[in-house]
């Protein structure tokens, strides 16, 4: 990732919308039209959440790092809850680990869209992305559904969830995931025929399987190289050991490989989501939670759409966490796909970097508020009014 | 490989490093080295081709410790090897791992900033994730630093 020795130009992409609607800055040194060397620059939306933690209780904590992604919120509050209850040896009810898994899955359905949309939007070919995206609203309008919001679902609470399903909504989501698989077959279609799309898929930026071992990708980027790597199958969590996931891999290893991981993990999401709705266990959504957690520390991974999500959580035996350290799956696959850019055209920059579905916001974690103040910056308490009146 | 099978071949490899080897979680292997010592270690995990690198953990003990901690993780399927190496907090240093896992530079440029430890040969120290502004030689990350809230009312 270094810059190489008699580079003719560096080129700068970034900060403003590098490749996605998000802040980063990338630089490429080019001899001509080819990428010699890469770099980034983070922290465009660094929000200091891990710092935050700190002074706040694991409740507290929770909430804010839920907000720590806005597209994969789920996956980040599972991993803290399910690192939370461990450290304080006590267990979701089955209930309400299998509805984690369910919104999980939800959640993934909904991010793999997203990511299709944009990668078709970078590919110029935006029809594709329209109807991804229109698509997409089928599986927010069930989340709005089952939680209240499109986003941020805020589905965990430390000891369980705090939403059930009732028939109603089973039926709804069943008929929800049939119009998308109907839809999900035909995009399939369409990422591996479409001639126009294929030349700038096919044979771009390719990571072999050991390059992507020894670089370390994780989630669908490893899995289009061939590695099998899946934490929901590795080291089943929560319901996963209950409805397990068959593993999707392709061994291409290039954009078109990690569009057709991603559209056949969609089909994988589908047949667990019913899988969870056919035996769905009956009980409590909760379990009471202790207020001081133990002395000791976890580590929590969970599979986030974008490959493994790490926390290391340590407790001093207070209600407040020690130290809690957040790696996002985007964070090793920027580097894994920074060390590949060598050697490509510039052309092609935006595309293999949208094909590991990056997130900045959750690589940095910031957050600013804009509003009837005149700073950006907000006391706790400014807030929790300015809260209490948005939802007079 | 099974977690099991995977976890005794980490604790053979790092075995003749190991000052105390714990196994706090299940799956989990946790072993304390001399900084001197991780690139060894790190080497022998990698050659092994043991998993992956999936972050290195900061933690500041306390001004009363006097110590940082540096937890290098290594995933491997279920099974997770930690690598932990104390540094005190007076002169904090710790070897890069980056000649051995390029990749490890981003993990490296976080702990140099947010902590303010030295990684001795690593190819970037630019900033990553602070502003350009940030003052020098302020450290988030550290527990002697208070967040001073600009708006916070007297």
């Amino acid at each position: 990732m270094q810059s190489q020795q008699g580079n003719k130009f560096t080129i700068p992409i970034g900060p403003q919308h590098p490749a996605l609607k998000e802040p980063e800055h990338f630089e490429f040194n080019v001899d001509g039209e080819l990428v010699t060397g890469a770099s980034v620059r983070l922290g465009y939306v660094h929000r200091g959440i891990e710092k935050g933690t700190e002074n706040r209780s694991f409740v507290q904590s929770m909430y804010l790092l839920e907000r720590v992604c806005g597209i994969c919120s789920h996956v980040h509050a599972t991993a803290f809850c399910l690192g939370v209850e461990r450290l304080a040896e006590i267990e979701a009810p089955p209930r309400a680990q299998a509805i984690r898994v369910l919104v999980a899955e939800l959640e993934r359905i909904h991010s793999h869209m997203l990511w299709l949309g944009v990668g078709a939007h970078e590919a110029g070919f935006d029809t594709l992305f329209m109807y991804s995206w229109r698509d997409r609203e089928t599986v927010l309008n069930l989340l709005e559904d089952i939680t209240g919001n499109r986003i941020n679902y805020s589905t965990n609470v430390l000891g369980g969830v705090k939403c059930d399903i009732d028939r109603e909504q089973a039926a709804a989501i069943r008929q929800g995931l049939d119009f998308l698989e109907e839809r999900t077959t035909h995009y399939l279609d369409v990422v591996t025929s479409d001639m126009m799309f294929l030349r700038r898929t096919r044979g771009v930026g390719v990571m072999t399987y050991d390059e992507s071992q020894r670089l370390g990708a994780v989630g669908p980027t490893a899995r289009a190289s061939g590695v099998a790597r899946d934490l929901r199958v590795d080291a089943a969590y929560a319901a996963y050991d209950k409805y397990p996931v068959n593993l999707v891999t392709e061994t291409a290893g290039d954009l078109e490989a990690r569009f057709v991981v991603r559209i056949k993990e969609l089909f994988e999401s589908f047949r667990v989501i019913r899988a969870v709705l056919d035996d769905l266990p009956e009980g409590d959504l909760t379990t009471r939670m202790p207020r001081r957690v133990k002395e000791g520390d976890t580590i929590s991974r969970v599979e986030a759409p974008r490959g493994e999500l790490f926390y290391y959580i340590k407790s001093n035996g207070t209600d407040t966490a020690e130290r809690v350290k957040v790696r996002t799956p985007t964070l090793p696959n920027m580097a894994s796909v920074l060390t590949l850019a060598v050697g490509h055209q510039l052309a092609d920059m935006p595309m293999i970097l949208v094909g590991i579905d990056p997130c900045f916001s959750c690589n940095d974690r910031m957050v600013s508020v804009k509003g009837t103040l005149d700073s950006q910056c907000w006391t706790w308490e400014q807030l929790r009014q300015y809260g209490i009146e948005y939802y007079r | 490989m099974s977690a099991e099978t995977a976890l005794q071949t980490a604790s053979e490899l790092l075995e003749q490093w190991a000052k105390e080897a714990t196994t706090p979680e299940p799956f989990r292997l946790d072993v304390v080295i001399e900084p001197d010592d991780l690139l060894a270690a790190v080497k022998a995990l990698r050659d092994a081709s043991w998993g992956y690198l999936s972050t290195i953990t900061g933690v500041d003990l306390g001004v009363e410790a006097g110590e940082f901690e540096l937890l290098y993780h290594f995933s491997n399927g279920a099974a997770l090897a930690t690598l932990r190496v104390r540094t005190p907090r007076d002169n904090p240093s710790v070897p890069s791992v980056c000649g051995i896992i390029p990749t490890a530079t981003l993990y490296e440029r976080e702990i140099i900033e947010m902590f303010g430890i030295s990684v001795e040969g690593t190819p970037n120290t630019d900033r990553l994730f602070l502003p350009d502004d940030w003052p020098d030689g302020v450290y988030p990350l550290r527990k002697d630093y208070i967040y001073d809230d600009p708006t916070a009312q007297a």
